[in-house]
């Protein structure tokens, strides 16, 4: 079973079909569980305090805005957890988490800058395209399985 | 600074997402609920929150995978159900992931039929599927159309 | 407080993964006022974006912007729009403002917008949400253009304490000096205001106060309104100025921060309030003034004497750095007069970078508050914004003015009671 980054990070589609298929998927639930599980200092709603965004520093400069900072936090360590990737090109409909382009360009980046299999797609937008993505999807974690 | 002090510490929670025309959101909440043994299970209208511990989760979801395997669909969440830092009564309006779920749902239907196709599918032909072109040019968003339409 | 939260939009981009969600719902709570999220759907959001025309591509932003459109279409409701982002993104900047630019054009709601980072606390956001809500919550109040009666107001700023007494629309008393103890400087402020006035505090029919110290001063003398200086300045600038009816800009370059607030009818719409350094302040002013020996009320005199003092290197974006500046004109053989101009250059060009970006300026633009004196800033200010900017008399006493503008709403008030 092989970490493998979603990006979107907050994909329903990603999450499911990496999990199906047998492998982990790393996603922005993962963090925020982490931080809604730990004690600590009050700051709902997804209890991220300004100390995230001082930690966002190891991936994004002090000149980056904060709010990219506060989501690199969320991100980078699990992109350092992170052993495969399947990205989806231009998810311009993902909020939240997925909300900030140029977050989104940096992560893309440092998932295409690490060492792994990738497989990057877009989104289907038929029955057909559907065959192709999901069979794509699934031939790419097969292989994963035969790496590992 | 207030202290906070975490509930459901060790728990995972997942949704659990239905399109089907044969399966409701109902139906997969009945059956979480029969083979829950204590594990809290919420009713949404997209299917259902389980939480509790990885197996308990797990156990859930492969039995409720079984009722309609193309058409559920399950994601991880940070927040246990009903939490008030999160739920649309408190915030105004509904959480920003929330409309990422809406616009993925639009697209389950392609997913759902791709899952189908290719489960009857040999190795080989899985691998030429795989090395299919998504050439399509990506249709006009059917929203927007329908806003067009209203303007002329 | 029993009166119901007045309800806030909230239409930002960043606050939660900057960890400051918490100081916007806490500051709005604190005002009597409640922040909520206007509930779009998908297809308002991918609806709003090619209607609004603004190619973004953060989805926040998006989202952002369907938001402020299903609340100026009347699809939500909201008594005051809180507009936020990220300081230093560019993107969302743009959005920021193009968003504030149409809601002020096309609706009546108050919106305040801002640009925040992680070491935004709810304290500075405080006197922001309160101003917003007051306009909200208080449009009858804020609606009065003529003063009756008779009614002081007392405005306890960071430097200096002013009190002015209005009867029958007419300012009959002031007083005026610099804040040492902020209950004793109100109390001398008010006594001179009675002698120049020729009453009694018991012939005072209603009270107001506003400024840095109006809560301790406002429960002293038992006020009936207490009030921040955001709504209050503004108002008082517009009846000063006669500009009741219509746009205006009021500028109020202050001892320890500067406003802005674009006013429409005599209430306000947008504001922005602050400064990163007191470098853009009245403060250095006052140490410009002491620097080159002069009294900070002949600074003005003097930098007049000078064209604009424009080739004088001058930086004054930092207190420490402009102070340096100073000394360094000074040495390089600049006359007094160019120094004490490019100073006055120097604030206004940081007020207008830092600050002018976040509202519209119209015509008039008045200029109050102790600073509004010095002719050379009122000069500068003017040259930047290329207009004739408006310094009305009893400039200085703005705060004050407003307060006992306002102030008269409550002597019906306590006639029925």
């Amino acid at each position: 079973m092989a970490k493998v980054f979603i990006y979107p990070a907050t994909s329903l589609i990603l999450s499911d079909l990496v999990a199906r298929f047998g492998h982990q998927p790393l996603g922005s639930a993962i963090s925020i569980r982490e931080h809604i599980q730990t004690p600590g200092f009050d700051s709902p709603p997804i209890q991220m305090t300004p100390d995230d965004p001082q930690k966002g520093l190891k991936w994004a400069a002090v000149e980056v805005p904060s709010g990219i900072r506060g989501r690199m936090s969320l991100y980078g360590p699990l992109v350092e957890e992170a052993e495969a990737a399947i990205i989806i090109d231009e998810p311009d409909l993902a909020f939240g988490c997925m909300g900030c382009a140029r977050t989104n360009e940096l992560l893309a980046f440092m998932l295409r800058e690490k060492e792994i299999p990738r497989l990057e797609l877009r989104y289907p937008a038929s029955k057909e395209e559907g065959v192709t993505f999901v069979a794509a999807i699934k031939e790419f974690l097969k292989n994963l399985e035969v790496q590992q | 600074m207030k202290p906070y002090v975490p509930q459901y510490v060790g728990t995972i929670t997942k949704y659990v997402f239905v399109d089907s025309p044969d399966t409701t959101p109902q139906d997969i909440a009945t059956a979480a609920y029969e083979i829950a043994q204590g594990v809290m299970i919420k009713e949404t209208c997209f299917g259902c929150q389980i939480t509790g511990s990885p197996e308990d989760v797990e156990r859930i979801i492969a039995h409720l995978r079984k009722l309609d395997p193309y058409r559920i669909y399950v994601k991880d969440r940070g927040f246990p159900p009903g939490d008030a830092r999160r739920c649309r009564a408190d915030l105004g309006g509904a959480r920003p992931g929330y409309l990422g779920h809406e616009y993925e749902m639009g697209l389950v239907r392609y997913i759902a039929y791709g899952l189908q196709e290719t489960d009857r599918m040999t190795p080989e032909e899985l691998k030429a599927a795989a090395g299919q072109e998504m050439s399509m040019p990506k249709a006009l968003d059917i929203d927007i159309l329908e806003s067009l339409m209203k303007e002329e | 407080m029993s009166e119901q939260p007045v309800r806030i939009a909230q239409i930002t981009c960043g606050a939660e993964y900057s960890g400051i969600q918490n100081e916007i719902t806490t500051a709005a709570e604190t005002v009597g006022s409640k922040m909520f999220y206007p509930d779009v759907a998908l297809k308002d959001v991918k609806c709003a974006y090619k209607d609004f025309g603004l190619p973004v591509k953060s989805p926040d932003l998006k989202l952002a912007i369907s938001r402020a459109q299903a609340i100026v279409e009347g699809r939500i409701e909201a008594d005051g729009i809180f507009i936020a982002s990220c300081f230093r993104c560019a993107e969302a900047a743009i959005v920021r403002n193009e968003l504030r630019r149409y809601i002020v054009e096309n609706s009546r709601i108050p919106v305040v917008s801002y640009s925040f980072n992680e070491r935004t606390g709810a304290s500075t956001l405080l006197t922001r949400l309160e101003a917003l809500t007051t306009i909200a919550r208080r449009r009858s109040l804020m609606a009065r253009e003529v003063q009756v009666g008779t009614t002081m107001g007392v405005d306890s700023g960071s430097s200096t304490t002013k009190c002015i007494i209005m009867q029958d629309n007419e300012i009959i008393g002031t007083g005026w000096r610099p804040t040492t103890e902020v209950l004793k400087s109100a109390d001398e402020v008010i006594a001179l205001a009675l002698e120049e006035s020729g009453l009694k505090m018991s012939d005072i029919e209603a009270t107001a106060t506003t400024g840095y110290g109006r809560f301790l001063v406002g429960k002293h003398m038992n006020a009936d309104l207490v009030q921040e200086e955001l709504t209050v300045n503004s108002k008082g600038a517009v009846y000063l100025a006669n500009a009741q009816k219509g746009f205006a800009t009021v500028i109020d370059i202050g001892g320890m921060d500067n406003k802005a607030i674009s006013v429409n009818d005599g209430i306000p719409g947008s504001f922005t309030m602050g400064g990163i350094c007191a470098g853009a302040s009245g403060r250095f002013l006052e140490m410009t003034a002491k620097r080159l020996d002069v009294d900070i009320t002949e600074l003005g005199a003097l930098s007049m004497k000078s064209e604009g003092g424009e080739d004088v290197p001058m930086n004054s974006y930092c207190i420490v750095f402009g102070t340096q500046s100073l000394v360094n004109a000074l040495a390089a053989g600049y006359k007094r007069e160019d120094v004490a101009a490019a100073a006055c250059h120097s604030v206004a060009q940081q007020v207008y970078e830092q600050q002018l970006q976040e509202v519209d300026i119209k015509e008039p633009v008045i200029m109050v508050g102790g600073s509004s004196l010095i002719q050379g800033l009122v000069r500068a200010m003017g040259r930047m914004l290329n207009t004739e900017v408006v310094v009305p008399h009893h400039s200085q006493y703005i705060g004050a003015t407003g307060g006992a503008l306002l102030a008269s709403g409550f002597i019906d008030k306590k006639k029925e009671a």
